[in-house]
C-alpha cells in the first residue's frame, strides 16, 4: 500500500519577481514497510521535498497523497492533523523544547491529539524507556548530549505510533559514532515494520537503506537499491 | 488542546519571567485597584444615603409646602387660608393612598429640667408623626390620640435632649421626669433612640478619646458637624392641641386651632408604587381647603437622590478615568509583553506546529497566557483596592463608610479578564499565523 504518492509535484518560490523551482515535477511512490534515503547535491530540493512529505507545506501544483489523505489542497488544520497522527518527524537540529524535560517533550504531540494527562505521561515514559533514556526522564534537553537529544526526538516522533517516520539529516549534527547509533535505531525501527524515509548527504547512511532516491534540480534523477548496486 | 494544558504552559511561561510578567501586570493592578476603590466609595455613598433616607422618613415621606403664587393670581391670594389643620383632616378623609398625616406647629422655647436649660424647637404634632419621621421609641411611648384630644401636657424627647437635660440619668430613665417648656411643666412620656451615622457610631464604638475629639473639633473635622440626625436627636414633641392652646393661641387671638397657620404638614405615602396617584389625591383634597388657590406644593425626597447622584458622579468620573487609563495602559503592556514573548518563542511555536498543533491551539495558548497575566494582575489589584479603601478611610473619613461588595470584586476581575482577552488577540493572531517552516528555521 502506498503511504506516499506524488504525481508531478511542483513547488515554486517567488523571490523578488524571480521564480525559483525548488521542485519541478516530482513523481514518487513509497510503500508501507520501505526504508528510503533521499539524496542529492545542496540546493537540489531535498528539504523542500521533505517538508511536503512531512505535511509542513503544500505543493504549488501536482497531486500529493500521504497515508491515504489527499493533501494537494489541504488546509492548515488538515495538515496539522496528519502531522500529528500519521507522521513522525526527526530533525537535524533535534528541535526539542528547552523549557520542558525529556518526558514532557515526548508528551507534546499527545497533547495535541487530546490524550488525557495520566495516559499521556505513561505513554511518553514508555517511549523514553524504549530509546534507553529512563535515567534521564526529568532532565532538560540542555543537560543531554546530542545523541541523547536525538533519541528524545525519535521517541517524540514515535509517540503517536505513526505509520511513517521521516528524518531530515537526522545524523547531520552528530559525530560519526553517535550518528551510527542513531542510524541503527532507524534500521531497527524499519526492521520492526515501520516505514522510514531519511534525507541525507552521507553515502554511508544511504547505504544502509533499501532504496536511494537521488534528486537534482527539483526532479528525481535516479533511483537504486544500494544493496544491489554495490 | 485542552485548556488546562494551555494554562499550565502559560503559567510556566509567566513564572519563568517573574519580574517581566509583574511589570506587565502593573497597569491592570492599578486599574482594578482604582475600580474597586471607586465602586467602594460610590457604593458607600449610595448605601449611606439610602440608609440615612430611610431613617429620616424614606421616599414615602412628603412635605406639603407653601408655594409662591404666580403674579396674575395675586388677587386671589386672600381667598386661601394657607396650610391649616383643615388640610390634615381633608387629607385624612379624602386621600386613602396616604397612610399617615400630621400637621405641625413649631416654636423655639427655653426647655429645662429644673437644672439645665437649653433653647430648642418644640413641635406640636399628631400621633402619625412617629411613623412619618420614622422615629423609634427607646423608652416609654409616643403621643397618643387621647393626648391630642385632651391637650395633655406630655412630651416625647430626643436622645440628645434627654442626655443634656439629665446628665446623670441614662436617657431611657428620663421617662416620667418633668420637663419645663417655657416654665410650663410637661411629663416626659417617651424618649427616642439615638440616631447616628455609620461613622459616628464607629467612632463611638472605637471609643474616640476626648483629646482626639477636641483635635477634630479644632481641625473642623468633628464628625458631628452638620450631623443630619441632629434635628431628630434634639426633637421635643408635644400634642398638636397642647402646643396651640399653651403657646400659640395668645399670638393668634382670632384663630381657633383649626384655622391657625401651621409650620409644617407632612404625609407618608402608603405604597411607593402609587406615589403619583397619592399626591394626586392630596392635591384634590387641598384644592378644596385652599379654595382653588394654587399656593401649595410637594417637597419629596427625590432631590436627596439627585444630590447623592451628584456626589457619586464626581467620584465615578475621576475614579473611572483613572481606572480606564490604567486598564488601557495595562492592556498595551500585556500586548507588548506577549509580542516580545512570541518573538522569543518563534521556534517553540514552529516545533509545536510541526508535531501537530493547529493554528488555533497556538492562538488559545497565547490568549490563555495573556488572560492569566491579566487575572493575576486583577487579583493583586483587588488586594491593592482594599488597601486604597483603607487608606482613604484613614486619610479622609467621609460621610459614608466605603464598602467593597462581592459584585464589585467580580466586576473588576471580569474587566481584567476582558482586558486580558483583548490585549492577547493581536499577539495570538500573529503567533497562530506563523508559518511552521519559517518558524522552525528561525534563529
Ligand atoms: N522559502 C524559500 N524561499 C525561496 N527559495 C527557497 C525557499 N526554500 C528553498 N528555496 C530554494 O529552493 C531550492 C531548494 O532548496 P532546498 O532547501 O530544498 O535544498 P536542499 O536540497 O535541502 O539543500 P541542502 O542540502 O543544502 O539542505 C534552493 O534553490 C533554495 O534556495
Ligand atoms: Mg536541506
Amino acid at each position: 500500500m502506498a503511504l506516499v504518492l506524488l504525481q508531478d509535484v511542483k513547488k515554486y518560490y517567488f523571490l523578488g519577481g524571480q521564480e525559483i523551482r525548488a521542485l519541478d515535477g516530482v513523481n514518487l511512490r513509497i510503500d508501507e514497510g520501505e526504508f528510503v534515503a533521499i539524496t542529492g547535491p545542496s540546493g537540489s530540493g531535498k528539504s523542500t521535498l521533505m517538508h511536503l512529505l512531512g505535511c509542513l507545506d503544500t505543493p504549488t501544483a501536482g497531486r500529493m497523497e500521504i497515508c491515504g489523505h489527499d493533501l494537494s489542497q489541504a488546509t492548515s488544520d488538515q495538515l496539522s492533523l496528519v502531522r500529528n497522527r500519521e507522521i513522525g518527524f526527526v530533525f537535524q537540529s533535534f528541535n526539542l523544547l528547552s523549557r520542558l524535560n525529556v518526558v514532557e517533550n515526548v508528551e507534546v504531540p499527545l497533547i495535541y491529539s487530546g490524550v488525557p494527562g495520566r495516559k499521556r505521561r505513561e505513554k511518553a515514559e514508555s517511549l523514553v524507556r524504549r530509546v534507553g533514556l529512563e535515567q534521564r526522564m526529568r532532565n532538560r534537553p540542555t543537560q543531554l548530549s546530542g545523541g541523547q537529544c536525538q533519541r528524545v526526538a525519535i521517541a517524540r516522533a514515535l509517540v503517536n505510533d505513526p505509520r511513517i517516520l521521516f528524518g531530515d539529516e537526522p545524523t547531520g549534527n552528530l559525530d560519526s559514532h553517535t550518528g551510527e547509533l542513531i542510524l541503527h535505531m532507524f534500521t531497527e525501527l524499519h526492521q520492526a515494520g515501520r516505514t522510514v524515509v531519511l534525507v541525507t548527504h552521507d553515502p554511508d547512511v544511504a547505504a544502509v537503506t533499501h532504496r536511494v532516491i537521488e534528486i537534482r534540480d527539483g526532479r528525481v534523477q535516479r533511483e537504486y537499491d544500494p544493496r544491489v548496486a554495490a | 488542546m485542552n485548556l488546562f494544558i494551555s494554562l499550565e504552559t502559560g503559567l510556566r511561561e509567566i513564572f519563568s519571567h517573574k519580574f517581566r510578567s509583574f511589570l506587565s501586570m502593573l497597569g491592570i493592578v492599578l486599574g482594578v485597584g482604582s475600580l474597586i476603590a471607586t465602586m467602594a466609595i460610590t457604593g458607600g455613598i449610595e448605601r449611606g444615603t439610602r440608609a440615612f433616607m430611610e431613617q429620616i422618613g424614606g421616599l414615602e415621606m412628603v412635605n406639603v409646602v407653601n408655594k409662591e403664587i404666580s403674579n396674575d393670581l395675586q388677587d386671589f391670594w386672600n381667598l386661601s387660608p394657607g396650610r391649616t389643620l383643615q388640610d390634615a383632616y381633608a387629607i385624612k378623609q379624602a386621600a386613602p393612598l396616604v397612610s399617615h398625616v400630621s400637621p405641625q406647629l413649631d416654636l423655639g422655647l427655653p426647655v429645662s429640667s429644673g437644672g439645665q436649660t437649653m433653647r430648642v424647637r418644640v413641635s406640636g404634632v399628631w400621633p402619625d408623626f412617629l411613623e412619618i419621621a420614622r422615629h423609634q421609641i427607646a423608652a416609654g411611648r409616643f403621643i397618643g390620640d387621647l393626648d391630642v384630644d385632651r391637650g395633655q401636657r406630655c412630651a416625647v424627647i430626643g436622645n440628645t435632649i434627654a442626655a443634656t437635660l439629665w446628665p446623670n440619668l441614662a436617657p431611657a430613665d428620663t421617662v416620667g421626669q418633668t420637663i419645663y417648656l417655657n416654665d410650663s411643666p410637661f411629663t416626659v412620656v417617651g424618649v427616642f433612640t439615638l440616631y447616628e451615622r455609620d461613622r459616628d457610631r464607629l467612632a463611638r464604638e472605637r471609643g474616640l478619646s476626648k483629646v482626639e475629639e477636641d483635635r477634630r473639633e479644632r481641625r473642623g473635622t468633628r464628625p458631628n458637624r452638620g450631623d443630619p440626625f441632629r434635628g431628630k436627636n434634639e426633637a421635643v414633641l408635644i400634642p398638636f392641641t397642647t402646643m396651640f392652646y399653651e403657646f400659640k393661641s395668645a399670638a393668634f387671638p382670632d384663630n381657633s386651632s383649626d384655622t391657625v397657620p401651621i409650620e409644617n404638614l407632612t404625609i407618608r405615602i402608603g405604597n411607593l408604587k402609587s406615589f403619583e396617584q397619592a399626591l394626586g389625591e392630596v392635591r384634590k383634597a387641598l384644592e378644596i381647603t385652599h379654595r382653588g388657590v394654587d399656593d401649595f406644593g410637594f417637597d419629596t425626597r427625590e432631590d436627596w437622590f439627585d444630590q447623592m447622584e451628584q456626589r457619586m458622579r464626581s467620584t465615578r468620573t475621576s475614579g473611572g478615568l483613572i481606572a480606564g487609563i490604567s486598564l488601557l495602559v495595562g492592556a498595551i503592556g500585556i500586548t507588548n509583553i506577549m509580542l516580545a514573548s512570541i518573538t522569543e518563542r518563534v521556534r517553540e511555536i514552529g516545533i509545536r506546529r510541526a508535531v501537530g498543533a493547529r493554528a488555533r491551539d497556538i492562538f488559545l495558548q497565547i490568549i490563555v497566557e495573556s488572560v492569566s497575566i491579566a487575572l493575576m494582575g486583577g487579583v493583586i489589584g483587588v488586594v491593592v483596592g482594599f488597601g486604597i479603601v483603607q487608606l482613604l478611610t484613614l486619610l479622609a473619613p467621609g460621610d459614608s463608610e466605603p464598602f467593597i461588595s462581592a459584585a464589585s470584586i467580580g466586576l473588576s476581575i471580569g474587566f481584567a479578564a476582558v482586558v486580558g482577552v483583548l490585549s492577547g488577540i493581536y499577539p495570538a493572531v500573529q503567533a497562530s499565523r506563523l508559518d511552521p517552516i519559517q518558524a522552525l528555521r528561525y534563529e
